[in-house]
């Protein structure tokens, strides 16, 4: 009795399976039956399953013939939709949808690469075919997916992975397999230092952010603004470490004294002590190093400690994280972070109000930074296929390392997009500094781009 | 106890050894039939997970002590054999063996003093320590800290445990592997440890009256359990070429790892296999198929076949199997 219930309940499962996959119009129709297969293995024998996969096989293989013009090309993008970076996985999704509607249809309107004509023109107007993989986050299935995708779903190259710890593994299947891989968002500086030929990262890495703001300071000094020293404070595992120690070089280099480099545990209850060690060495700017717990916890301090440098100059994600501004209020006020993108760019920039606006009419949400760094890794890798006018992957590799990109075609405050032949970076890659100004955080540098004037020195707080 | 042995003895499958050949010839041949790196990688997962899961099923299903910590020695053994072979250049072959003594160091660290709690309290401490050597890894920079480990790539070949034109050799080396630790399980099984190891989970008080010594038996069963845990880990360092804390540490790791056997037949031989077999597939499909929309549907379907089995056979999928078995004849 109970073993036909358990039965009937596993063909309902299974049912349900189906039903499900088939509504995902998406998806090609031939595999979709085998996951309605899985539940049931489970009564017979195991190996059943080899048999499928091996038929599969060669049906794959003949529908990859490549014809003169594919109706489709197929790109792969590898992102996690699942787990702790669920929410900002699928709003790239999004921005990945956006920027395919704008290569497959007319939008002679915009200034952006592929958006005049339909498709990719030299390729007879080539729809542009977005496959999603979901990594979870994890470095294994990031590779895994990456392979599946290239094998079996054909696609021509692979968009991935946000998190940098999977883009590592997911890039090494794609350098493996010889399939163009582009990164649109990891920041990991030892990511583009491996030596791959596939690998091509379109953001700034962290390292570009550390000296960029050393290149901010450096430009208010030449403007006449006395700063001769800086202090690092620095949540103390890899994060924090690593950009306090390149901090360090940069100071040097640009001829800063550091007074001091204080760590702190991250997730600390009390930050008295740290603060009392910032004020004993009076340095003229403070630069944070932290996640958003310890940035409210340090501001919170600061205000109780009164103590008000020249400038808080802090390494975005904490300071810069939505949740920073909204619960510290006005004591978040004057602080300057770096960051990728800022929406009010679109003063000096009106192609991201007008990219802006279609995204926030279809999706409901604006543009910020992990978004509109994926709309335009896509937009860059379409341009390549289209200028390789292939769907080969050594033609497309090649067109990429032939992209020239100028800043007024990209929706990002970058002076535009080249790759470096040996790495695969974006050379013009760079970002901005904002000051958080009546609860916002506004762009005051680079100063041709900034919509706010700069308030510096820091106010005291019995001045605000 | 009994009952198992009993089914075995009293009822021995005649098709069993036809059934038991035909699996092996099919599990060897399947790299020359299927050249699609993808299935290819899901069965090395099956393989690897059967490995771990029956590694699992040694102290969890045999000796009875559920432990939810597994994943430290899977971390310590990708760890170690990762950092020998980074620091001194040891092959990955040696680096497995030491990953598993170093998983048996560990074990016995964490069974001396947990062994002596029952139960529910015995489960709360292999999560928390499991989870204090999560968060030692996490901040330790010596071994790259959060960020983690990427293996140097070598040149291909059986001594560096590396193959990058095709992952057949992955596959024959997770095929021997599993090989190995089935045969340790039913060498176990069918000596003297076995016996005690069951006496102690069904009646520990019975078991010391008749002399066994309860700790030093469990304690040897989590060193076997260990050893081929890490050794696991050893094994998925080489074969993904990157470790971190959250992937070769996590709690989640663990709960796979006991959930395999669970599923399949805890205390039974072929249980873990039968639930590596079922539960890999079945995450990679219905990711697959159900993930790339987003919306943890396809973890919806994964929790709630698992359910299914807890509510209606307990005793795991293989339980089943053999129902199924038995009926006929």
């Amino acid at each position: 009795m109970k073993r036909k219930i358990v039965l009937l309940l596993l063909t309902l499962l299974a049912a349900l399976l189906v039903a499900c996959v088939q509504e995902e119009p998406e998806e090609p129709a031939a595999p979709a039956e085998e996951p309605t297969e899985a539940p049931e293995v489970d009564e017979e024998e195991p190996a059943e399953e080899e048999g499928e996969a091996e038929e599969e096989a060669p049906a794959e293989e003949e529908t990859e013939t490549e014809g003169e013009a594919p109706e489709t090309v197929r790109i792969g993008v590898v992102y996690p939709l699942t787990g702790a970076l669920a929410a900002t996985g699928v709003a790239s999704q999004d921005a990945f949808l956006l920027a395919a509607e704008i290569v497959n249809n007319e939008y002679p309107d915009l200034n952006l690469p592929m958006a005049a004509e339909a498709g990719i023109t030299c390729l007879d107007n080539a729809q542009v075919e977005l496959v999603f993989a979901d990594h979870q986050m994890s470095p294994e299935i990031g590779a895994s997916e990456t392979e599946r995708l290239i094998t079996e779903e054909n696609v021509v190259a692979i968009l991935g992975a946000y998190a940098s710890a999977v883009s590592n593994t997911a890039s090494q299947a794609a350098e493996r397999l010889g399939i163009p891989f582009v990164n649109a968002q990891s920041t990991s500086p030892a990511l583009h230092q491996r030596g791959f030929q596939w690998y091509f990262r379109t953001t700034p890495h962290d390292a570009i952010f550390s000296e960029l703001m050393f290149q901010f300071l450096a430009d208010l000094r030449d403007q006449g603004t006395e700063i001769n020293t800086v202090a690092t404070i620095y949540e103390n595992t890899l994060f924090g470490s690593d950009s306090s120690e390149t901090q360090n070089q940069f100071a040097e280099q640009y001829g800063f004294e550091v007074v001091a480099n204080i760590a702190y545990p991250s997730g600390t209850a009390d930050m008295t002590s740290e603060v009392q060690q910032l004020i004993a060495a009076d340095p003229d700017v403070v630069l944070p190093t932290s996640y958003v717990a310890d940035a409210i916890l340090m501001m919170r301090t600061f205000e109780a400690q009164n103590y008000s440098p020249e400038a808080i100059l802090a390494q975005g994600v904490g300071f810069t994280e939505g949740s920073f501004l909204e619960t510290v209020g006005a004591t978040g006020n004057y602080i300057i972070s770096r960051e990728v993108f800022a929406l009010d760019l679109q003063e000096n920039k009106p192609i991201i109000g007008e990219v802006n606006t279609m995204f926030s009419e279809m999706y409901d949400r604006d543009l910020e930074g992990a978004t509109a760094r994926s709309f335009t890794a896509l937009l860059v890798l379409a341009d390549a296929i289209n200028r390789a006018c292939s769907t080969e992957p050594e033609a497309i590799r090649q067109a990429l390392l032939e992209t020239d990109i100028p800043s007024e075609q990209i929706i990002m405050p970058w002076e535009g997009v080249r790759f470096d032949p040996e790495t695969g970076q974006n050379v013009l890659g760079t970002g901005i500094m904002v000051q958080a100004l009546d609860g916002q955080y506004q762009t005051v540098w680079p100063f041709e781009l900034a919509t706010q004037e700069l308030v510096w020195p820091y106010p005291a707080w019995d001045e605000r | 106890m009994e009952e198992t042995i009993v089914t075995e003895q009293a009822r021995p499958f005649p098709i069993k050894t036809l059934i038991l050949l035909l699996l092996a010839a099919a599990l060897l041949a399947f790299p020359l039939v299927v050249s699609l790196p993808f299935p290819r990688r899901l069965m090395i997962l099956i393989l690897l997970y059967a490995m771990l899961g029956q590694a699992w099923n040694i102290l969890g299903g045999f000796a009875g002590q559920v432990s939810l910590g597994h994943a430290a020695f899977f971390g310590v053994g990708a760890y170690t054999s990762t950092m020998l072979l980074m620091q001194l250049g040891l092959t990955p072959w040696l680096g497995m063996i030491a990953g598993g003594l170093v998983a048996v160091a560990l074990s016995q660290l964490i069974g001396y003093p947990s062994f002596r709690l029952k139960g529910h309290y015995f489960v709360i401490a292999t999560i928390v320590l499991a989870e204090i050597v999560h968060i030692m890894f996490t901040n330790w920079d010596y071994v790259g800290g959060a960020v983690g480990l990427t293996l140097p790539l070598l040149p291909e070949s059986l001594i560096n445990l590396q193959f990058h034109s095709g992952n057949a050799p992955y596959y024959y080396i997770s095929l021997a592997l599993l090989a190995i630790v089935m045969g340790v399980t039913y060498l176990i099984t069918k000596t003297k440890p076995g016996y005690y190891f069951r006496s102690i989970k069904d009646d520990p008080e019975a078991a010391r009256s008749l002399g066994i010594s309860i700790t030093r038996y469990k304690m040897f069963a989590m060193a076997v359990s260990a050893f081929f845990t890490g050794v696991g880990g050893a094994f998925y360092a080489q074969f993904v070429l990157y470790i971190d804390p959250n992937s070769v540490f996590s709690f989640m790791l663990s709960v796979l790892i006991m959930l395999i056997p669970v599923l399949g037949g805890i205390g039974t031989l072929w249980g873990p296999v039968l639930g590596a077999f079922i539960l890999i597939p079945l995450s990679e499909f219905t990711r697959i198929y159900l993930g790339g929309v987003g919306g943890a549907l396809d973890l919806v379907v994964y929790g709630a076949l698992i359910m299914l089995v807890a509510i209606f056979e307990p005793r795991g999928i293989w339980a089943l199997v053999e129902r199924f078995f038995g009926g006929r004849k």
